[in-house]
């Protein structure tokens, strides 16, 4: 049975590679949502300088190759001192170029609720925090998940271009294997579709899951 | 009846008392269109005003600035002798801020053609949410409040319904539980059964009716029910083309209108 053997030879290298592409997806998750909402609501704010951060940032992160961004971050801050570990650009990089995407997602939903949500709620003299907080953006929410599932799987697509900034993710070990095994191409990138395909799974999963938790009361 | 009794009361309180709201010509234009024209209007307290008119007279804007959903282009309000859009600053009036809007609109109740409930939240917490988190009430004393009103307006089995699980007629009758528990002394009804099915119109009016019996909180109702108007409210004000053109107790204008312009809509109104 030579195919069992040589899979047990190559699994142990990849899933090294899968626990820093996990690694790098994690915290370009938490990151890209929290950039999300920052430039969603940024764009909607009513104050024009931030409006004007906000739409500069989005379009220049949504316009231009996000493989671009990653050897920006990576090979050319550091000429101008600015040094960061292969790591940190990639997580900067990707939260930064998905966390655009996402903002639209993030104020695509807000002005979707109807103007008699804000005008209740100011009616019962609720402070625009409050307004946003409580009445808007629990609504919102629930318009953004599909949404948000889509980016998080992106995102983990996404991933495999940190090898190129030398990251040993799941795609880097998955090359430097066929270097090294080079009639088990085959056997390799099946591997690697299949770990990728599994560490989307539970995301896939989650998201439905939020979706259908937050349906309640509604028609 | 009821009403009639409070009646007499609100119009001892008209002849004694200062006005609690008042236009002083008041103006509102979108963009070219002028909505409202130089506005003079008074609401004493406990006083039930009705506003009839003609659609696009200007008279759902004429609640909204005091719900300060809109804005007057020019003109000032008072609530209880405060500019309600203006701040005084050295004997000058500049336009209000967010907190000074926050501390003028807590008098002011709203319940809206479109009802306008959370639809993320239950009926009960739609009725605490806001005692809650303005008011600071604590959420054991918020509920006990809700419930109370919520009884009041015949919804006492469905607190912990959500608003799609409910008729259009019981969701306004939430709506204006949720504004009833704010205690606002000037309650606006903006056409409330307008956006109803005509078997569900009844319910809503009955509540109002009864609130209105209880007689201490002013109303401002703008409204397409005839009848109704005639029956709850001390004073009938009619607009068109964003001036009021006519105004006086129930009897006068519905038995004995002066302009054309009343005269031919009442015409319309009754076919």
């Amino acid at each position: 049975m030579i195919s069992i053997n040589t899979y047990l030879e190559l699994i142990p290298s990849l899933l090294d590679g899968a626990k820093v592409t996990i690694q790098v997806l994690l915290w370009s998750l938490i990151f890209t949502f929290i950039i999300a909402f920052i430039a969603g609501l940024g764009k909607l704010s009513k104050w024009m300088v931030i409006r004007g951060i906000s739409t500069v940032y989005i379009e220049i992160f949504r316009g231009t190759s996000l493989l671009v961004q990653l050897f920006w971050i990576y090979f050319v801050l550091p000429l101008f001192g600015m040094e960061l570990s292969a790591m940190t650009a990639g997580v900067i990089a990707m939260s930064l170029c998905y966390g655009a995407y996402a903002s639209e997602i993030v104020r695509g939903a807000i002005l979707s609720i109807p103007k008699g949500q804000y005008e209740a709620a100011i009616a019962l003299n609720m402070t625009p925090f409050q307004r946003m907080k409580n009445i808007i953006l629990p609504q919102a929410f629930k318009i953004m998940l599909p949404g948000f599932g889509n980016i998080s799987i992106e995102l983990i697509k996404g991933t495999a271009l940190v090898s190129l900034i030398t990251l040993s993710d799941l795609t880097y070990q998955a090359l430097t294997l066929r270097n090294t095994h080079v009639g088990l191409t085959t056997e390799i990138f099946l591997s690697l579709l299949i770990l990728y395909f599994f560490i989307a799974l539970p995301l896939i999963l989650f998201v439905r899951w939020m979706e259908r938790r937050v349906q309640v009361g509604r028609a | 009846m009821l009403t009639t009794m409070s009646k007499e009361i609100t119009e001892k309180r008209i002849q004694t008392e200062k006005p609690f709201v008042v236009y002083k010509k008041v103006s509102k234009s979108f963009g070219d269109l002028k909505v409202l024209r130089e506005i003079d209007f008074s609401v004493y307290p406990g006083e039930k005003v009705a506003i009839i008119g003609p659609s696009g007279s200007g008279k759902t804007t004429l609640i909204r600035l005091l719900m300060t959903l809109e804005e007057p282009t020019s003109g000032v309000i008072e609530i209880d002798g405060v500019p309600l859009w203006h701040k005084e600053v050295k004997g000058k009036l500049i336009k209000a801020d967010e907190k000074h809007l926050h501390k003028m609109r807590g008098q002011i109740g709203m319940v809206f053609q479109q009802f306008n409930l959370f639809p993320h939240m239950t009926v009960l917490r739609n009725c605490t949410e806001a005692q809650v988190k303005v008011l600071g009430v604590n959420r054991k004393d918020a509920e006990d409040r809700a419930k109370e009103m919520l009884e009041k307006v015949g919804l006492g089995t469905k607190l912990d319904n959500y608003p799609s699980q409910l008729s259009g007629g019981q969701q306004q009758r939430v709506a204006i539980a949720r504004a009833l528990v704010m205690r606002p002394k000037v309650m606006l009804f903006d056409e409330p059964t307008s956006a109803l099915d005509p078997e569900l119109v009844g319910e809503v009016l009955d509540v109002i009716r009864e609130i209105a019996a209880e007689g201490d909180m002013a109303m401002i109702l703008v409204t397409h029910e005839m009848e109704f108007a005639k029956d709850v409210a001390d004073r009938i004000v009619f607009t068109d083309g964003g001036k009021i053109i006519e105004e006086g107790s129930p009897k006068e204008v519905f038995e004995n209108p002066k302009s054309e312009r009343l005269q031919s809509f009442l015409r319309r109104m009754r076919k």
